[in-house]
């Protein structure tokens, strides 16, 4: 399993850090803008993080829609991975983009802050909010795709299910608008990234078609 | 290919294989594919190949029936039956922008018994480019890759959808080939689909006809070519029910006709009186013509 998502890993690569450079370009000219035509020091810490993060959902959409295109399934299930292995594969690849654009914050951070002058790193809850909805809204790809594919299959149940935890994560992300700054509508949100994970990875071991 | 124990168990036996889908259903199929032979599916497109194939590759769970290969059940969760497997589709889910070189270290890593011999062998053969994205390898290319990935880990049933489709027929000539020389051993089976007619003489030992989801006949190839005939004659009755013919064209008192039974057919000409008959033997190519042109009629009258 492992050795199948570094792979997938390593081909979308190009694409990850194509997102991540723009996200860098636009916080770079953000910062030179606000610096030079406003009063500000620069973009706050919680907008720069957010660019990257907007990448790494980018990138995630992008390699489920490769994925299916090229019948990747069909790849990996000639090998020794079982549809539960694959399921992971599929799942887990949205959060390593996310969790890789994380990461790619704080250089941004500090390429901002020196065009800024400003060398405060003070990034607030909302900005721990953001990238929560962000990998949540990576996390709905896959749930959607699976739901769809439960559908095509006549697996009607399955497909409501997925459907049903679309919209409840749908309905979590847009109560959490209240609560940006809470601990709880922290906790909402990786209650329904959990669901939507763990709702993709069960549908997708049911399925009866592995051709696309 | 790989060394494996003897076993006694068919290379694909199919029970009772179902698979329903809006509008179609496949099945139910039977059959027992031995090793060393070379089954053709043919069909017209939408009769069932694929399906049957996907079925057959761990790819498509149906709805009701067992799958074996060489005695271990078929089933996606299962993983004992794959490496048993070499599969060749129309699109066989590579990395299209790596290049077939890094598309096949991918699969080298993941395949049990994958041997970088025996891949440079079939790479060599075929001359295969390896430094190029798959995105921009022709059809030819991109079948040979997918065979090099099939063959490269030992399997001993190669299941090939259209595996000549779209080829030119240099590079056809040089798949069949190989195709061939894998069953020459005794050990290994090929199924494959095609609706290039042409391949079945070429390579295939046996048949099966598809037909809107239903075998309509399985036969051996040598017997197809030995009981059908074209056949000519002259005959003044116009009002003639000749035993075995599918086909017949008559102008006045002159009558073409194809018969799946030739004996009996040419008996009762004679028995007739039928004058200037002339017999002639058809191609394979040109009896699955005429089989998949019956379809149900000819395997009511074959069963």
């Amino acid at each position: 399993m492992w050795h199948a998502l570094k792979a997938e890993l390593a081909y979308f690569r190009p694409w990850l850090l194509g997102g991540l450079g723009i996200a860098t370009g636009v916080v770079l000219l953000l910062s030179v803008l606000m610096r030079f035509s406003t009063d500000e020091d620069g973009p706050p810490a919680f907008l720069v993080a957010i660019f990257p993060i907007i990448a790494g959902m980018v990138v995630s959409f992008i390699a489920g829609s490769y994925r299916i295109e090229e019948r990747r399934a069909r790849l990996l299930l000639s090998g020794a991975l079982t549809p539960r292995k694959l399921a992971w594969v599929t799942v887990l690849l949205p959060a390593c983009f996310v969790g890789l654009s994380v990461l790619a914050v704080p250089p941004i951070l500090g390429a901002a802050a020196l065009l800024a002058g400003k060398f405060e790193f003070s990034l607030s809850p909302t900005a721990g909010t953001f990238a929560l909805q962000f990998w949540a809204y990576a996390q709905l790809g896959p749930l959607a795709q699976e739901s769809s594919a439960a559908r095509r299959q006549h697996r009607g149940r399955a497909g409501l299910l997925g459907w049903a935890v679309f919209a409840g994560v749908i309905l979590v992300l847009a109560g959490c608008q209240f609560f940006l700054r809470s601990t709880q509508g922290h906790m909402w949100q990786v209650m329904a990234i959990v669901a939507a994970i763990g709702v993709a990875a069960t549908l997708y071991q049911g399925r009866t078609d592995f051709t696309r | 290919m790989a060394d494996h124990q003897p076993n006694t168990s068919p290379a694909a036996s199919l029970s009772g294989l179902t698979k329903r889908f809006p509008g179609f259903q496949l099945g139910p199929l039977d059959l027992v594919l031995e090793p060393g032979t070379v089954l053709a599916l043919v069909g017209p497109n939408g009769a069932g190949k694929t399906t049957t194939l996907n079925c057959m590759a761990g790819l498509v769970v149906p709805n009701e029936g067992v799958t074996e290969v060489f005695g271990a059940p078929v089933h996606p969760t299962q993983t004992e039956y794959r490496r048993d497997i070499g599969y060749v589709g129309e699109e066989n889910g590579f990395f299209q922008g790596w290049t077939a070189a890094r598309n096949l270290k991918f699969l080298a890593d993941l395949l049990p018994g994958w041997s970088n011999d025996r891949a440079n062998s079939y790479i060599k053969r075929f001359a295969l480019p390896l430094d190029k994205p798959v995105n921009k390898l022709s059809r030819g290319n991109k079948t040979k890759l997918s065979l090099v990935a099939a063959m490269a880990h030992g399997p001993r049933l190669l299941l090939l959808d259209e595996p000549t489709a779209g080829l030119d027929p240099v590079v056809r000539s040089e798949v069949l080939d190989v195709l061939w020389e894998i069953t020459e051993d005794g050990e290994h089976a090929v199924l494959y689909s095609t609706h290039v007619l042409s391949d079945i003489s070429r390579l295939a030992d046996e048949l099966a006809f598809l037909r809107d989801g239903k075998m309509v006949l399985r036969t051996g190839r040598d017997e197809l070519s030995e009981s059908w005939r074209r056949v000519s004659f002259r005959l003044a009755n116009d009002d003639v029910e000749l035993t075995g013919v599918v086909e017949h064209r008559r102008v006045r008192a002159e009558h073409q006709v194809i018969t799946r039974e030739a004996e009996a057919t040419l008996q009762q000409l004679t028995d007739l009186g039928a004058e200037a008959v002339e017999v002639s033997r058809m191609t394979v190519d040109e009896i699955a013509v005429q089989i998949l042109k019956e379809g149900h009629h000819v395997a009511r009258a074959e069963s």
